[in-house]
């Protein structure tokens, strides 16, 4: 039997009138690195806030560790560690002390941050308020990975953080996930939920329009195929389902290609080719590609978890 | 106790001023009674050509001599109210709306502290800061009238400083329950800060006016008599009872809707 950790059905909240999010379904398993992504304002805020007990549900549920995530808040805390995109420290203390503050609230001993801040060159000593925003989000990360929570829960962890910083979290993450700890990762960045995740989850306009693997989000889209051929092609040499020409140009040819590629290699048989490139699209193509198309991203199974 | 030093630590600033500004007045004004009290005579007539109503509003009902005037005119009626309403704003919007708003309420909220021990916490340190001011307030002028040669009855100044207390902790319940209820530390010390002008200015008009003197009790100030406490040792139960009910209440009620709230970032 699967073990969720994270389980939302039917989640729906609104603010008055205005839209929070709306009949969201995941589940995350227990180890997996999870991916929710989205733009600004789509509900990844809305649905972390819910899962963490700050906000109640209009309707629909949201359980983490199995129990009830508003009612049960202070006990699940015990197992979450929370980072979100900017944290307001206290700008009067320093780094030691607000995070020796956070550490002591879950439970950890004084400096249990102290190797975090040496891998990420933090200095400790400086108050909150003279540091920089990225090193203020340091603090954020070194008190998300101090402890040893099973679930990490990481709202757009990486802003404000320089490229080396955002390799360094990937790094932490993937330790996370290799120690058996359950990562949910809120991003509008691909390439870091690509890089980070097993699963993504992709919310638009407060509803989760899809779930898949990574590898099957990049895999069930478009891909780009550019050909140099012996001879110009007849024009509809390539006419197949789901093959689009993008240019055909003498001999030239570009087209771009979803799902199974087989009958598309089968055309492509038939002609002498000099040259052939196939890509997998660029992930923030794909993502542009999934915002643009209405349509394009249907609803395929939201709460659907693997076997 | 690791939430409690931190809040602790984050009232230190603002206590400290607050006291430094209570004693400093304080010290002055027990240092100026003797002056007072020589020219008797002097500031009966000086008074008397105002009129009584007048006086009354700003708690001066008798001699300046006389030491529970001298309290309620010099503290009761002026410092104490202005010090006590911007500690109670201060400290009772603060650990809900203010955190709020600077972001820093989910960071002790996403550990397995609950929402009620992280607003007792906070209710705690506004009961100790404000006894503290409460202290500071009557401990600066007894103490320096003493220095002067000139000792009060403590214990009616100690009764004093327990009513100034009950006082302030009232403003506080009101403003920590308006804070979560409004989750907007401008909109909660607005009103809080709009009807403590408001019971003033019932409490000058019910002075000056016999007509609207049945609309004392509805003011704050009409329960805040330190004159006769100092002076006859009367304690005010009905009093400290109504500013304990309005306290306790406005925390626990504060308590029971964070407990329930939405926290919208």
């Amino acid at each position: 039997m699967t073990n969720l950790v994270i389980e939302a059905t039917g989640l729906t909240k609104w603010y008055g009138h205005r839209r929070g999010v709306e009949d969201v379904a995941l589940g995350v398993v227990e180890g997996e690195a999870f991916g929710f992504l989205g733009p600004n304002g789509a509900g990844k805020t809305t649905t972390i806030r819910l899962l963490l007990g700050f906000l109640r549900a209009t309707s629909g549920s949201a359980r983490v560790f199995g129990a009830d995530a508003f009612r049960d808040a202070a006990r699940i805390h015990a197992r979450v560690s929370y980072l979100g995109s900017d944290p307001g420290f206290l700008g009067e203390l320093t780094a030691a002390e607000q995070l020796d503050y956070l550490g002591g609230l879950r439970g950890l001993p004084r400096r249990a941050w102290a190797p975090l801040v040496e891998r990420l060159g933090l200095d400790p000593t400086v108050r909150i308020k003279r540091l920089s925003r990225g090193n203020r989000q340091k603090i954020g990360v070194v008190a998300a990975f101090m402890g040893r929570e099973p679930l990490l829960v990481l709202d757009e962890p990486t802003s404000g953080l320089d490229p080396l910083m955002q390799r360094e979290f990937l790094a932490l993450a993937a330790e996370a996930r290799a120690a058996g700890r359950t990562v949910f990762l809120s991003s509008h960045n691909l390439i870091e939920v690509e890089r980070a995740c097993d699963r993504v989850a992709i919310i638009r306009d407060g509803r989760v329009v899809q779930v898949s693997g990574v590898g099957e989000l990049l895999g069930s889209h478009w891909r780009s195929v550019n050909l140099v051929l012996a001879a110009p092609p007849a024009p509809d040499a390539f006419d197949l389902p789901g093959v689009e020409v993008v240019a055909m140009t003498g001999r030239e040819v570009h087209l771009m290609v979803r799902g199974n590629v087989n009958a598309l290699l089968g055309r492509i048989a038939a002609h002498a080719v000099e040259d052939i490139a196939i890509t997998t699209p660029d992930v923030e193509d794909l993502f542009l590609r999934l915002y643009r198309d209405d349509g394009a991203a249907s609803p395929t199974a939201p709460g659907e978890v693997p076997a | 106790m690791t939430a409690f030093r931190l809040e602790l630590r984050r009232c230190r600033s603002l206590a400290l001023w607050l006291a430094v500004s209570l004693a400093v007045y304080g010290a002055v004004m027990g240092v100026m009674y003797p002056f007072l009290k020589s020219n008797d005579e002097l500031m009966r007539q000086y008074m008397a050509t105002f009129p009584k109503e007048f006086l009354a509003a700003f708690g001066m009902t008798g001699v300046l001599s006389d030491p529970g005037v001298f309290y309620t005119t010099y503290m009761s009626s002026w410092l104490w109210p202005i010090i006590a309403t911007a500690a109670a704003l201060l400290l009772g919007t603060r650990a809900v709306a203010a955190d709020l708003d600077r972001g820093f309420l989910d960071l002790p909220l996403a550990t397995p502290l609950s929402r009620a021990r992280y607003l007792a916490t906070n209710i705690t340190a506004q009961v100790i800061v404000l006894a503290a001011l409460a202290t500071t307030a009557v401990l600066s002028i007894w103490l320096s009238a003493a220095a002067t040669g000139n000792v009060f009855d403590l214990r009616g100044y100690a009764l004093a400083g327990v009513l100034s207390f009950a006082f302030a902790c009232a403003l506080a319940g009101a403003a920590t329950l308006l804070s979560v209820v409004t989750l907007s530390r401008g909109q909660a010390s607005g009103i809080i800060g709009g009807a403590v002008f408001a019971m003033y200015a019932v409490f000058v008009v019910t002075q000056v006016s016999k007509d609207w003197a049945w609309l004392a009790p509805l003011s704050a100030w009409g329960h805040f008599r330190t004159t006769e406490l100092i002076d006859q040792g009367v304690v005010p139960v009905g009093d400290l009872a109504l500013f304990a009910a309005v306290a306790i209440g406005g925390w626990l009620a504060a308590v029971w809707a964070f407990r329930r709230r939405d926290l919208a970032a």
